[in-house]
């Protein structure tokens, strides 16, 4: 078990190296180069940059060199500075990109924690109905709703509950995360967020259920024709007990892996929820940021980003060994 | 319920008659090939006739349309011109009496944007003036070529090198896996953001740059395909028919592509037809971030981008942007119905 660990965790070492050199000879094609927009809003302050200086600032980013083994010794500095958690300095918000991250991934986190609390609330239900109900009238509209789920575009439905929800109807708060004009405390702020976070988390929550119900079903309907509940019914016990005590049990093993391989990824932060209901979550940020061309912070975010999927898929394999005992890993 | 009932009707079909069994088998025996099983199961389900029709109608809606209904172009401007009226009330006293008029000046703009649905615009104008509904359809074009090229070359590399790992196994297949697992690590929206500002320096046209885009998409999407192949590849490998095929002599390429391939086009059929559909809501989110096709060149995804920044349309104008969501789920949700019909009909477990 041990071996195993640790031969999955030097492998996703590797990964995280490829990943890394693909996002640092993509991040040196940017034609956006902030060190010189930089440069230039500190000359038009009246000051002039000598050319040492500017030099200087290009050789602390390791972008001075742009031949190939400047571009290699540039990448090299960049991973031994990573190694060390320092991500440089944030062009755009002037502070360590880790500390912006750190900052904003926490809302980003809460409120896709909220909203897969509920997915699982609701997807799983709706796929032991849809399963025992194989082919009926309930399982057509089970299946029908979760797929026009899919199928919408988080930017455009997202837009369309905040017209419907925020402008026409004034339940709730159409942008932001708490409201500017006011300050709130204790219970009323809560009241407050819950205002605001209420129609992303439901965007969310609603272009996600459709992969989750039909996982659930899947797999209960593979259960239910399996042996071992043909002896239990056969034993008289009720239906219910059948499904949700015997059937169910079993389909919650693909459960906890997708969850474990899953729960890295609240972090990531939803780019287009976020952009839409102006939240200032990590995806948010990071869409600001590279717009503005913020290299130090693109190359963190990316990082993070690869280190939270690599993460995903090694506790998505070690819970699988642990929650299944048919299992073995080696 | 209903299955049982096809399940019937298929065994009476191939069941030969009890009432003449004098006559020879192969008479009263109705054959059907595996396709024409496949065809008559896939036709059998509603949800798949319309997740057809929805497709095909989007189909002859964005290629057909624009030849039909020409009454505007892409980026004609509508320049009849209209009229704004803009009021303000201005109170002032006179002999002690306080009046109250409401002044209104009339301004003349050249552009009709913003013009509401009418006979000459079957969906109005948006800002720019251009006709929304003939821009649906150009943008309906982009979406359909785009995601059925993206998919096609996913389908080919995936093949090519899922066929590669499972069939020679050792080196080979460690390497295409470990570069398989680096590209799944790699981050979506925001690499594209990286190439997007790439080639915006490169001075590519607008409206080729999201071919450019899905090329790379393309590039980080194969390894699910390729990793469908590889594990079906696996298990196909050890049947008896690939000995047999060992045993005639067959090349590699042959045994690859004649004999294991045909075996991981249902599968394969089925995740292209899933793909398509996550391939349009991709194209629609880049869009939707000016990455994609850019102004004045149409897109749904850009369609409904003038909301992010302009509430008053958001809230005042639906005509503008709702038709152009209205046709990505309809896209999405048919590619997925047929791609679910394809699956039902496909699956070897159902069939009788």
């Amino acid at each position: 078990m041990l071996k195993y660990i640790l031969k999955r965790i030097g492998m996703s070492i590797l990964i995280l190296l490829g990943v890394s050199m693909i996002i640092y000879f993509l991040i040196r094609l940017m034609p956006v180069d902030f060190i010189q927009d930089k440069i230039n809003a500190i000359n038009q302050g009246g000051a002039t940059v000598s050319q040492e200086t500017q030099d200087a600032m290009y050789a602390t980013y390791g972008l001075g060199d742009n031949s190939f083994m400047g571009i290699l010794k540039g990448y090299f500095g960049w991973l031994g500075k990573l190694c060390t958690l320092d991500l440089g300095i944030s062009f755009k918000y002037g502070i360590p990109v880790s500390e912006v991250i750190f900052d904003h991934m926490g809302i980003s986190f809460i409120i896709a924690l909220i909203a897969t609390v509920f997915e699982f609330l609701i997807a799983i239900p709706l796929g032991i109905t849809a399963a025992t109900h194989q082919y009926k009238f309930r399982d057509y509209l089970v299946t029908i709703l979760v797929m026009i789920g899919i199928s919408l575009p988080a930017f455009f439905f997202g837009q369309v509950l905040k017209e419907l929800l925020a402008y026409q109807l004034g339940w709730f708060e159409p942008s932001g995360l708490v409201d500017a004009t006011s300050s709130f405390t204790g219970f009323n702020l809560l009241i407050d967020y819950a205002k605001h976070c209420f129609i992303p988390i439901l965007t969310i929550v609603i272009l996600s259920i459709g992969p989750r119900m039909r996982m659930t079903r899947a797999n209960m309907l593979e259960v239910m024709n399996s042996d071992y509940i043909r002896t239990a019914r056969a034993k008289g016990l009720k239906e219910s007990k059948v499904v949700n005590k015997h059937a169910f049990r079993n389909t919650l093993i693909p459960m906890v892996t997708s969850l474990a391989g899953l729960l890295p990824s609240l972090f990531s932060g939803a780019i287009i929820t976020e952009q839409v209901f102006d939240l200032p979550g990590i995806g948010n940020m990071a869409l600001n940021a590279m717009n503005a061309g913020d290299i130090p912070f693109i190359m963190g975010y990316n990082m993070f980003l690869a280190l939270l999927s690599v993460i995903g898929v090694l506790l998505a394999d070690l819970m699988y060994g642990l929650v299944d005992p048919r299992v073995k890993l080696e | 319920m209903e299955e049982n009932k096809n399940k019937t009707e298929e065994l009476e079909e191939t069941n030969l008659s009890v009432e003449d069994t004098e006559e020879p088998l192969d008479k009263t025996v109705r054959l059907m090939s595996p396709t024409r099983m496949v065809v008559r199961r896939f036709f059998r389900s509603k949800l798949s006739i319309v997740g057809l029709i929805m497709v095909v109608g989007l189909f002859l809606f964005s290629f057909l349309g624009p030849v039909v209904y020409n009454q505007w172009g892409e980026i004609e401007v509508d320049k009849s011109g209209k009229y704004e009226l803009s009021g303000s009330t201005v109170t002032y006293t006179v002999n002690g009496n306080e009046y109250t008029i409401r002044q209104t000046t009339e301004k003349s703009i050249d552009d009709n944007s913003l013009a509401p649905p009418s006979a000459d615009h079957i969906l109005g104008t948006d800002k720019q003036g251009y006709d929304v509904f003939v821009r649906l359809m150009y943008g309906g074009r982009i979406s359909l070529i785009v995601s059925f090229i993206a998919v096609f070359l996913i389908t080919i590399l995936g093949v090519v090198m899922g066929g590669l790992a499972g069939y020679f196994g050792g080196v080979i297949d460690t390497v295409i896996m470990r570069i398989c697992d680096v590209l799944m690590c790699l981050p979506g929206i925001p690499i594209l953001l990286i190439i997007s500002t790439i080639l915006d320096s490169s001075g590519i046209p607008g409206q080729y740059r999201i071919y450019l885009l899905m090329i790379y998409l393309t590039f980080i999407s194969w390894p699910g395909t390729a990793r469908l192949v590889r594990g079906q590849i696996l298990s196909l490998r050890e049947q008896e028919y690939m000995v047999a095929a060992e045993a005639m002599g067959y090349s590699a390429s042959r045994k690859i592509f004649k004999h294991l391939v045909p075996n991981v086009m249902p599968q394969l059929i089925v995740q292209m037809s899933l793909s398509l559909g996550s391939m349009i809501l991709y194209e629609a989110t880049l869009s939707y971030l000016n990455l994609g096709v850019k102004a004045p060149y149409a897109a749904w995804g850009t369609m409904i981008n003038i909301i992010s920044q302009d509430t008053d349309i958001l809230e005042n104008y639906l005509n503008v942007w709702v038709p152009a969501g209205v046709c990505i789920v309809i896209a999405v949700l048919g590619f997925n119905f047929i791609g679910d019909g394809l699956r039902d009909a496909l699956d070897p477990k159902a069939r009788r």
